[in-house]
């Protein structure tokens, strides 16, 4: 049955149910890539993402899984359109990229695949979907290198081009691709996963063109964009107007010196919001620059996550909030800077947004800094399963800040990334590694009312001589801060042969440290921030984190109290 | 003449239902009692108590009693058990909490994980290692357990999971676990991983477990009381209970795996759609059950349910194989609401039975789904629930009209018709990611639609879904419990494989077959079961070399019958179904070889003696049938008066004491032979 359409601007009915259309399409691509896909990066750790643009590069809908990779996907589309003619792209093509400066890409690892999709002989839209790749070449095993100096060392740059014509893989193109990676045949495979879960989202949209018919569909797609629009204005509408700043720091620039400071600056005036990024440090020496896309993305995560997290993610958010950095910095940098490493960047660039928004918001919006890190781990050697070399590549959650009515989450992802961890039986079966231990630190969640989350050590042992670890941490010198009177979380470390004759505590920035069999390499991650004064912690809680290995009695005599301490102690 | 009794209990929230049938004589009786949460067993024996003397029933010629059961749900999302104990690898005792270290919600921070079935302080990590080739690299402390045994005893902790790295590969260490505690400690429950779920991926596995765990001591307590009331009562045969995978599980299996039943009320729902549905001939369903609060959906392929390995409840990933049900937060209770942007929203807040919709009148202040109905007219706008429920909807078009209608600019009966639409347009959404999840369109199958809602529902659904027939089974409201007396007796026999075809993973696969079918043989001479009754089928899962997920090719014969290359070609089929690429030259790796044996002769024909009557006398009321129709002057049928062979046009209402059916006008409306409702669309 067909309801005549009631001819109004808005239709609040038709624009739910639309959402829902669209939302079922990307759910069902993005279940198809992780289910489909060879390597355990993409297959395990989920690390990948899709969404659905209309033909002038505006996304409709991304599926819920990557914040951070929105920006790469709108940057591939955009660049996409920038590049080509539209007489020159034709049915049944489609498009491969992942360049920072050609594409619009956040990190070489990130490989965009960009399908139009046709309807009367002319593009209507862009199915896209992003795999992170454990490997695109460069300098390092996993592509990464916190001291990387320029993008050419990172990888294979990889502009818009077309990978597929007219329903024909060009298989030139793809060995050049794989052959410059470490792991050739599961580039290959998951690439073909990559364009068969775009051709999925192909079929899924034609059916919508021919039960909707294209003109209802546009204007459904219309209707959308202008219903967040509004919904966005209406939430901003509800901040105080006026301006407030927040900073917090990165340990160096990824490479060495300095502190670095991530100023985020929200501005309110009626239903607009400005963030101005000015006072952020200077461009980075290593890997840690966000282009402009990953900016963008960690924006559109953050305003969701403060204001709403029922927002759709889709291109009305950005009708009335804007953004800027000054050219040169960390947050706007200068070809050829590398980007490897933006994560940790985004991670303390969101917290710097929290931290600016909590002056804005009720209290019950408000929490903690969370650890605002992306520790991430890059193991290589021998492979057991193919000739050359494996990249074992693994990122570590953290402690997540407290809010005004709960403990902060334990061991868990925060803000730009939701990435699944490797199980420890995966790593085992793949790799010539040995997961020794996998644990929450103790005294790593800042204490408060209520407590920070706490931090998680991973403990990996080597099995086989020669294997390389490159690790990236941050925070050794900075902390989660806490809010209303809470304490700062605990810090990261990188630790070689813990608990043994031969332990050392390594920098955080570690590249392609030759390990001999029995070594072991412990990452430590921060906890959250506590929220509200720790004498004001329920003594029961306290009671049970303590039983619970959570805190120890030095811990909680230093930051609760003596008397406090005298007071549980009696309940024990 | 002799009788022979066959009975099917679901235990419900709020009610026990009951369905009895006798064989000989082709009674069918339905009956509700309400449930006794606090000791679930207890409506179970005074309904039987009550039907053993209302129909003179000789107990002792009972042949069957199959039982759905929520104890083992609701333990576990209202947390009512107490915390348990868990025996885990040096190292690795937070792994039960820290999970994949992902968090819930990926923007709302107020969504946290839930508190761990164990605290930290009794998750005991004990020296050993097994590693991934099931080596043992480090003995296990024999003393360690016993000191984790002693402080359980201490702590109260009397349930207790163990679950090791690699125990799928090896499972001698938890073996040697239990058999320490079970020496200090005979009275503990005890749940092994290696033997709830031999298959790797630490968490999942310890996850499952530790639920197996939670729920089991309760469980077992329940399912002693509800055995001795029932044998109390004289009846000889043992009761079984629904398998989340529609299944029946004997009373020894459900205690020793209670997380095995943790669908069973929904499963044996799906059973019941499945088997209406093959009588109406029907053996392509998409099945929704619309209740109070939520709605769940459920695929049926060729007369088959669809099966998943793995959901999520209350949080807890539990991996067990289950028929296939998506719940979603949308029913008759569901709150509409406008949200910040203008948009209208229905759910997931629910009204609930207390206070309920508006026009129940006992005090709800929200416009619910049930109100929109009301006002539209599709429900009978005087009184619910056969007269005994009297509605004020005056009340309710008051409120839509200030809370919904006005600030949208839109007319009451749009607002209301809205509201609907956005429901349904959920539960289509639902429908749709169940359908497209495995490759097939929604539009191929015909939806079966049932629970309190789901008939006022169906066509609405249907708007959005685009299938050509919509049935809508008699007694809506009583498919799980007719669904548990349809349930086969049938049993599962899994073998691991883990090789490639090049491997002799073929040779290998068809040793695996033939030990299989050695146990399904031994299974059948075990239970009596006569060789025509007999039905077997034949599972093989398999994955490209290097993929983390398999695909399940179901051959039609035995595989022994089977060449490699045939395998070959299904598997590349089934593959290209599903993801939508095959790579014909990769490594295939066979995974795990899976018999069913069932047994087919337990299931009689349910149906009423019914014969063609043309005695209905309708009503008239308005009812509202969307922007496109307006306000119509509808037939308002009583269901009693319709019988098989009736037909009749939309639009038209077809009420019955639990549930309303909603005929647009475009549709016509047959009742089929066995007394369903089948709406036909009008092209």
């Amino acid at each position: 049955m067909k309801e005549t359409r009631r001819e109004k601007t808005f239709d609040a009915i038709e624009v739910e149910v639309f959402n829902n259309r669209v939302s079922s399409i990307v759910e069902e691509m993005g279940a198809n890539l992780v289910r489909s896909s060879f390597s355990p990066n993409i297959k395990e750790r989920r690390d990948c993402s899709v969404a659905l643009f209309d033909a002038t590069g505006r996304a409709i809908a991304q599926a819920a899984h990557i914040p951070i990779h929105l920006g790469s996907l709108k940057g591939g589309v955009i660049s996409v359109l920038d590049n080509f003619e539209p007489e020159q792209i034709k049915p049944g093509d489609a498009f491969v990229c992942n360049d920072a400066y050609l594409a619009g890409g956040t990190h070489l690892p990130d490989i965009s695949i960009i399908t139009p999709i046709f309807y009367d002989r002319e593009i209507k839209f862009f199915t896209a979907c992003l795999g992170h790749h454990s490997d695109v070449g460069g300098a390092v095993p996993g592509s990464i290198s916190p001291d990387a100096s320029t993008i050419f060392e990172e990888g294979i740059r990889i502009p818009p081009i077309r990978i597929v014509q007219q329903n024909i893989i060009n298989d030139d193109i793809m060995k050049l691709i794989i052959q410059n990676t470490r792991e050739p045949e599961d580039r290959l495979l998951d690439l073909k996963v990559q364009i068969a879960t775009n051709n999925l989202g192909a079929i899924r949209l034609n059916n919508l063109i021919e039960n909707m018919g294209i003109e209802s569909l546009n204007k459904a797609v219309e209707d959308l964009l202008a219903y967040t629009d509004r919904r966005t204005r209406a939430l901003i509408s509800k901040l105080k107007n006026g301006e407030q700043s927040f900073t917090t720091w990165m340990d160096d620039d990824g490479v060495a010196g300095e502190k670095l400071p991530l100023t985020a600056t929200v501005k309110v005036f009626g239903d607009k919001l400005e963030l101005d990024f000015t006072g952020s440090g200077p461009q980075s020496r290593g890997a840690y620059n966000i282009m402009t896309t990953g900016v963008m993305a960690t924006v559109a995560y953050a305003i969701k996550a403060l204001l709403d997290p029922e927002l759709p993610a889709n291109e009305g958010l950005f009708n009335s909030i804007s953004f800027s950095a000054p050219k040169g910095t960390i947050l706007n940098p200068m070809f050829p800077a590398a980007v490897g490493a933006r994560t940790t960047t985004c991670q303390k660039l969101s917290g710097a947004i929290f931290g600016a928004f909590a002056q804005l918001l009720p209290v019950e919006k408000t929490m903690a800094s969370c650890h605002d890190v992306l520790a991430g781990m890059v193991f290589s050697g021998k492979s057991r399963k193919h000739d050359g070399t494996y990249v074992y590549l693994e990122t570590i959650g953290g402690g997540n800040g407290a809010r005004y009515n709960s403990d902060g989450m334990d061991g868990a992802h925060c803000h730009i990334t939701n990435s699944l961890n490797m199980p420890v039986e995966a790593v085992e079966n793949e790799y010539p590694l040995l997961v020794k231990e996998y644990t929450l630190i103790p005294n790593s969640g800042g204490a408060g009312e209520y407590r920070g989350g706490m931090g998680v050590a991973r403990e990996i042992v080597i099995l086989e001589d020669g294997t390389t670890f490159s690790g990236r941490a941050d925070s050794y010198k900075t902390s989660a801060l806490g809010h209303r009177g809470g304490s700062e979380g605990g810090n990261c470390r990188i630790v070689l042969n813990f608990a043994t004759k031969e332990e050392q505590v390594m920098t955080p920035k570690q590249r392609l440290l030759t390990l001999k069999t029995g070594d072991s390499i412990r990452m430590e991650t921060p906890g959250g921030g506590g929220f509200g004064k720790p004498s004001d912690r329920n003594k029961n809680s306290l009671m049970q984190d303590i039983i619970d290995g959570r805190i120890t009695f030095e811990t909680v005599k230093e930051f609760y109290g003596e008397q406090l301490l005298e007071e549980v102690k009696s309940l024990i | 003449m002799n009788t022979s009794w066959r009975i099917g209990v679901d235990v419900g929230g709020t009610f026990t239902d009951f369905t009895l049938f006798e064989e000989k004589k082709n009674y069918l009786f339905n009956f509700k009692t309400p449930s006794t949460p606090a000791e679930p067993a207890e409506a179970v024996g005074n309904g039987l108590i009550y039907l053993i003397e209302k129909y003179s029933i000789d107990p002792s010629t009972i042949q069957y009693l199959g039982h759905g059961t929520t104890v083992a749900l609701n333990m576990l999302l209202e947390r009512r058990a107490k915390p348990i104990g868990l025996i885990t690898t040096k190292g690795f005792r937070d792994v039960l909490e820290i999970g994949r270290q992902t968090r819930p919600n990926l923007y709302n921070y107020e969504i946290k994980r839930p508190e761990p079935l164990a605290k930290r302080s009794h998750r005991v990590e004990i020296p050993e290692r097994i590693d991934a080739d099931g080596m043992v690299t480090l003995p296990l402390d024999h003393e360690a357990v016993e000191q984790a045994a002693l402080k359980f005893m201490r702590d109260d902790i009397d349930a207790i999971a163990i679950c090791f790295l690699h125990s799928y590969k090896n499972a001698d260490h938890e073996i040697k676990a239990a058999e320490i505690i079970k020496n200090s400690f005979p009275n503990a429950f005890l749940s092994l991983s290696s033997e709830v779920l031999p298959e790797f991926r630490e968490y999942e596995r310890t996850s499952t477990t530790a639920v197996n765990t939670y729920v089991g001591p309760r469980m077992q307590l329940y399912i002693q009381k509800l055995k001795e009331r029932i044998a109390g009562l004289g009846v000889k045969c043992s009761p079984y209970i629904i398998h989340s995978n529609g299944g029946l599980l004997t009373i020894p299996m459900a205690t020793k795996f209670p997380v095995k039943t943790c669908l069973s009320g929904p499963a044996a729902g799906v059973v019941g759609a499945t088997a209406i549905g093959i009588e109406a001939n029907q053996k392509n369903l998409i099945a929704f059950d619309v209740g109070g609060t939520s709605t769940d959906v459920s695929l049926v392929l060729d007369g088959k349910p669809f099966f998943t390995i793995e959901r999520n409840i209350a949080g807890f990933p539990i991996k067990s194989p289950s028929i296939d049900v998506s719940a979603i937060g949308a029913g008759g209770g569901s709150i509409a609401w406008i949200d910040d942007g203008g948009a209208l929203k229905v759910g997931p807040q629910s009204a609930g039975a207390d206070p309920g919709p508006i026009a129940y009148n006992k005090g709800g202040q929200d416009i619910t789904l049930t109100d929109a109905n009301l006002i539209l007219g599709r429900l009978n706008p005087n009184a619910l629930l056969a007269g005994e429920l009297p509605m004020d909807v005056s009340a309710a078009k008051l409120t839509l009209k200030e809370k919904i209608a006005k600030p949208l600019g839109l007319s009451v009966e749009d607002a209301a018709a809205g509201i609907v639409k956005i429901a349904a347009a959920g539960i289509s959404r639902a429908i749709r990611s169940v359908a497209s999840s495995k490759g097939l369109n929604p539009m191929d199958f015909s939806l079966f639609a049932y629970g309190g809602a789901g008939p006022l529902l169906g066509a609405v659904v249907n708007e959005e879904v685009g299938s050509r027939v919509i049935v809508i089974p008699s007694n809506p409201g009583t498919i799980c419990a007719r669904g548990i007396l349809l349930s086969d007796r049938s049993f599962d026999f899994v073998q691991t494989v883990l090789a490639t075809l090049e491997n002799n993973g073929w040779e290998k696969t068809l040793t695996a077959f033939k030990q299989l079918t050695c146990k399904a043989d031994h299974w059948f001479k075990l239970e009596n079961i006569p060789v025509h009754s007999q039905v077997v089928k034949y599972y093989i899962e398999a994955r490209y070399l290097g993929q983390s997920f398999e695909v399940r090719v179901s051959p039609t014969i035995s595989p022994r019958e089977l060449t490699q290359e045939q395998f070959v070609e299904a598997f590349d089929t089934e593959h290209k179904a599903q993801f939508g690429y095959d790579i014909p030259n990769r490594a295939i790796e066979i995974v795990n070889c899976r018999i069913e044996a069932i047994d087919r002769n337990n299931k009689p024909p349910i149906r009423k003696n019914l014969e063609p009557s043309n005695n209905a006398q309708p009503s008239q009321r308005s009812v509202y049938c969307g922007s496109f129709f307006g306000w119509k002057n509808a037939l308002i049928y009583n269901r009693d008066q319709l019988s098989i062979g009736n037909s009749l046009k939309g639009p038209a209402i077809i009420e019955e004491m639990s549930s309303t059916t909603f005929v647009p006008p475009n549709y016509n409306v047959s009742i089929d032979n066995t007394n369903d409702i089948v709406m036909e669309i009008i092209q």
